[in-house]
């Protein structure tokens, strides 16, 4: 019985990793420019597809496709946000969303028709199998994304307080108008904050890819929790992210095991409700 | 400063948008028209064409000349008893949302004038859509929809050749009674994982029903949500109950999940039935070893070649055209377009009240079907398949192999599953 | 956008011949789907323009609009068939019952603002389908086929013609329409506007925000449980699946944000354009199975809305303006 719980309990951890990552992509956009960007599921599911034919074309695994994942989804990003999202920047309300909108549509259905509906999976990744703890089973592909996971967070967080430029994207965040006086160039660091978003979200397709069935509406309910994730940390708090990623993962896995596995996503929700009506800022923002 | 043309303009453009929808229908011709619909976008693409790619290869070989193959009018070209008119299928995307199979069924009917309908697969849509049809009064025969609701509704025009979800929860029990028979093992407790869309809480409710019926404990009864992200605490709960015997009605992404997890976590019972989503084309080849010693339900096996030249010829002609081999899911819509050619034919018109009576008066003997069944009669209420059965196939060396009924089987069945421990 | 100015001549003529054509179209054409894609047209037409009152006017983006669809369906389905209460009835009930949610889900949330807001009503509608989807009382996912009443106008319900369904779901609009235009020419959407432009001025001006942003939820809730009822009586069968799904809300949204938020006319063009958009690419594309007809969707989707966003009523204005 304490065996199960404490299953149950590390499952959690190891997929609200998996969320963190996730989430903090989507975050950064959200803090610095105020998107929500609906794509960014359909951006993981680009990073999983890229996993899966550098493994079944050229047999690399999934753990060294990580840098390509992450540069691909970087020069998407990019391109994405200079000749879509940048021309409605300026534009009235939500226009910005609807934009994303019509380009979740578009990626998800490209995928259909460049690579079928069909369900994909890794087969042999190098990291496979379970660690035993006594009653405790730990998948091994799972552990190893979660702490690619934290190190990415980690790496992220170093790069925004330590370098020049993560300080520029900062300050933008904190206060675009005097951001623009202090001689930033925000355009840019739109730009950038968007391409390393979506490098983030790709490198958690790689992951994701070693254990995770692949096909182009793979990316829904993921993407679906992680904007309940960012809105519960505080829009644009990395720190709140990851550690409402985190929450979510286990309260979504306990709340499975001992209430009803039909309602945990309910659940999540649930809390985040309760969090906001507390806390309408949410945890961290 | 705004002229007076800059005010009218935009409405103008307004009006002429709103004229461009009127749009036209398209005339009929001589071919004999047959409506289908599937989900040919959206979460389940895959299934729906893996469905339409075995009715379409059902009308090649009714239009076509195949004199080696004992299926209805597959000897001829065409219909012969209406100068050998050709079928042709008007295919349709409801993106699997029940209100485009009603929209999809109206336009198929009043523009492309087909005179019969096909599909949907999903339940929720086939409902919607033949109550269309019933409306317009145009024969639905379905092959490939499972929910036993469908043909609870005693609709004058629908008619189901395969079985549903009652009977297959049936077939899974009897399975086990007769295992307990054969091999001497006592299966006392069941567990119940569905998940919570339209057929899982169906196939769900059914196997509660009627398992204590059979004699069997339910230990555990768990829905859960089929796109999950992770299912570790539905397996959890799994592992506290203990059954005997799983038994899962699923779709493909949460057999998927499911099976990873299952041997993750080291879920043990003696025996995993399923349902559905361990059958899909895409199942075995995501999971791959995994996979083995599952059992599923189904109507056809690639097997039953042995009993059953045809299989094997029909299979073939699948390969062919499509490079893989034939599926269940493609097997069971393969046989509507026969049904309901054969009632055309027989009834010499597409006028639907003579389909209708014809197609109560079908009778194909089974030796004309790729299907282990005594033949296609309905039954005049309900106008469900009287003979329709399923079969249970287990997956030994990443194959579907049928083995049960045991007098049909091809092989001996794998009991107790094997520890994932044992297993490489 | 939106002026409070008296409608010129030429506004009125094209509104009278506008609404002229509408009523002559089922008259003039008779196939049944292009009747079917008005029908649709003006549903989500009406659902966009409930969503401008909340999201056009005071800045509330409700993601959420699903909830109020399936919570008016399934209120007046179940009214009927476990009761036998008339669907009109069924109507106002469901209506009522929507605002009630909406003011129970509104009062707590209104401090939230923008994208906290937006979560928040995806949350709200995810709990309501996860919930219905698990609730024996209402056939859990199974899902509800209507009983088949003799057609008349008081049954709600006909079965040899669309054409009466048409003239439902036409005079709906129509009601919203006046509704979202009483609310913008009066004291409401002038609060309402107050608050969207700033939350902090609005306070000052002493307006009391979270009673009006609680009327404009409660209208837009009432408003969406109509269409929610029109659509149970119009299809016959309701499951979560189909009235209570996310991709209900996000097209609601689209259609309000593509034709000009915070217009009246705005949701009517988007929905003019946008279901028969959908329509027209899955008839002529989908059965191929390729994915190129949603493909095409969703990049028109993100060219007009990156390159026009004042939607497309701005579009047409600004041509029109150019023209001169």
């Amino acid at each position: 019985m304490t065996g199960q719980l404490l299953a149950q309990l590390m499952n959690g951890l190891l997929i609200g990793c998996m969320y963190s990552l996730i989430a903090i992509g989507l975050t950064m956009i959200w803090g610095v420019m105020n998107i929500i960007n609906f794509a960014h599921a359909d951006f993981l599911m680009i990073g999983m597809f890229i996993s899966f034919w550098l493994y079944t074309l050229y047999g690399v695994d999934p753990i060294f496709s990580i840098p390509v994942c992450g540069a691909v989804l970087f020069l998407l990003g990019w391109l994405i946000y200079r000749y879509l999202v940048s021309k409605v920047m300026t534009g009235p309300g939500l226009a910005q969303l609807v934009v994303t909108f019509g380009i979740s549509i578009f990626i998800a259905n490209a995928a259909v028709f460049l690579w079928s509906p069909d369900f994909r999976m890794i087969e042999k990744p190098l990291l496979a199998g379970t660690w035993n703890f006594g009653t405790v089973q730990l998948s091994i592909p799972k552990a190893i994304a979660s702490l690619g996971s934290v190190a990415v967070s980690v790496a992220l967080f170093l790069f925004l307080r330590k370098t020049k430029t993560g300080k520029a994207i900062l300050a933008v965040e904190m206060n675009r108008s005097s951001a623009l006086l202090m001689g930033i160039n925000t355009e840019r660091v739109n730009a950038l904050s968007f391409a390393i978003g979506s490098s983030l979200v790709g490198i958690a397709g790689a992951f994701l890819s070693m254990y995770y069935y692949i096909y182009p509406q793979v990316g829904g309910t993921f993407g679906l929790i992680s904007f309940c994730i960012v809105a519960l940390g505080g829009f644009g708090s990395i720190e709140g992210a990851f550690l409402a990623g985190i929450l979510i993962g286990v309260v979504q896995t306990l709340g499975g095991y001992f209430f009803d596995p039909a309602y945990k996503y309910a659940i999540v929700f649930a809390m985040y409700l309760v969090t906001v009506w507390i806390r309408p800022q949410g945890l961290m923002g | 400063m705004h002229g007076k043309r800059g005010r009218i303009l935009p409405y103008a453009l307004t009006l002429l948008l709103s004229l461009a929808l009127a749009s036209a229908g398209a005339a009929a011709d001589k071919v004999i028209k047959i409506g289908a619909v599937y989900p040919l976008t959206g979460n389940i693409a895959s299934t729906g064409l893996d469905c339409l790619h075995g009715a379409e290869l059902a009308v090649d070989i009714i239009n076509g000349k195949y004199p080696d193959l004992n299926l209805p009018l597959a000897k001829t070209a065409g219909l012969p008893n209406l100068g050998g008119a050709k079928l042709k299928l008007v295919v349709a995307d409801t993106k699997g949302e029940p209100r485009n199979g009603q929209a999809e069924a109206e336009r198929l009917v009043t523009e492309e004038k087909v005179v019969g309908m096909i599909g949907a697969y999903q339940s929720a849509v086939t409902k919607t859509a033949s109550q269309a049809t019933e409306r317009l009064k145009i024969p639905y025969v379905c092959s490939d929809s499972s929910s036993p609701t469908l043909t609870e509704r005693g609709l004058k025009y629908f008619f189901r050749v395969s079985p549903h979800d009652a009977g297959f929860a049936r077939d899974q029990l009897q399975f086990l009674k007769d295992l307990e028979k054969a091999k001497g093992v006592k299966i006392g407790t069941i567990a119940v994982l569905y998940e919570n869309t339209e057929f899982g809480s169906n196939v769900g409710k059914q196997v509660l029903m009627l398992a204590p019926e059979y004699g069997f404990k339910v230990v555990a009864d768990i829905s859960y949500t089929a796109n999950a992200t992770d299912v570790t605490s539905e397996v959890g709960r799994l592992i506290k109950a203990n059954p005997d015997v799983l038994m899962h009605a699923s779709y493909i992404t949460d057999a998927i999940l499911f099976t990873k997890t299952f041997k993750e976590m080291g879920f043990n019972p003696k025996g995993i039935l399923t349902f559905a989503g361990y059958i899909e084309p895409g199942y075995l080849p995501a999971v791959k070893a995994d996979g083995n010693d599952i059992i599923v339900r189904s109507t056809f096996a690639l097997d039953l070649a042995k009993s059953k030249p045809l299989v094997a010829k029909v299979n073939a002609l699948f390969k062919k055209k499509y490079g893989i081999d034939m599926s269940e899911n493609a097997a069971r819509s393969f046989a509507a377009p026969f049904v309901i050619a054969d009632a055309i034919n027989r009834a010499r018109t597409t006028e639907a009240e003579a389909v209708v009576k014809a197609l109560l008066a079908t009778n194909i003997p089974g030796s004309e079907m790729i299907y282990p069944w005594k033949g296609i009669q309905f039954d005049p209420k309900s106008h469900q398949n009287i003979h329709a059965r399923g079969i249970l196939v287990q997956i030994q060396n990443q194959n579907y192999v049928t083995v049960w009924p045991f007098d049909s089987a091809a092989a001996k069945v794998i009991w107790p599953f094997p520890a994932w421990k044992t297993r490489k | 956008m939106m002026t409070m100015k008296k409608p010129t001549a030429v506004q009125v003529v094209f509104y009278a011949a506008l609404l002229a054509g509408l009523l002559a179209f089922p008259l003039i054409v008779k196939g049944t789907f292009p009747t079917h894609i008005m029908i649709m047209v003006f549903l989500f037409a009406m659902m966009g323009v409930a969503w401008n009152i909340l999201g056009g006017y005071a800045a509330m983006f409700s993601f959420g609009q699903a909830a109020f669809f399936g919570i008016g369906a399934y209120t007046s389905t179940i009214l009927l068939m476990n009761y036998n209460v008339n669907p009109w009835i069924g109507l106002v009930a469901g209506g009522v019952l929507a605002a009630l949610m909406g003011a129970a889900i509104g009062i707590p949330c209104s401090n939230l603002r923008g994208h906290y807001f937006a979560i928040a009503s995806i949350a709200f509608a995810e709990i309501v389908r996860i919930h219905f989807n698990n609730w024996k009382f209402v056939a859990a996912a199974e899902g509800l086929s209507l009983p088949l009443l003799p057609e008349s106008l008081g049954n709600f319900m006909f079965h040899s013609s669309k054409a009466p369904y048409y003239y439902i779901i036409l005079v709906f609009l129509l009601l919203s329409v006046l509704i979202c235009w009483y609310i913008s020419a009066n004291r409401m959407g002038f609060y309402l506007r107050a608050i969207k432009e700033s939350h902090e001025l609005a306070k000052g001006m002493g307006i009391s925000f979270v009673r009006y942003r609680l009327y404009a939820i409660m209208i837009s809730a009432f408003l969406t449980a109509m269409a929610g009822t029109f659509y149970a009586q119009y299809i016959l069968y309701i499951d979560p699946e189909s009235v209570l799904i996310l991709p209900i809300s996000v097209q609601v949204v689209l259609v309000a944000m593509l034709g000009g938020a915070g217009t009246i006319i705005g949701p009517i063009i988007g929905a003019a354009i946008l279901l028969p958009l959908s329509e027209i690419t899955r008839v002529s594309l989908g059965y191929k199975g390729s994915g190129i007809d949603m493909m095409i969707y969703g990049a028109l989707i993100m060219l007009i809305s990156a390159y026009r966003p004042q939607g497309v009523w701005g579009l047409l204005t600004t041509i029109g303006r150019r023209g001169k």
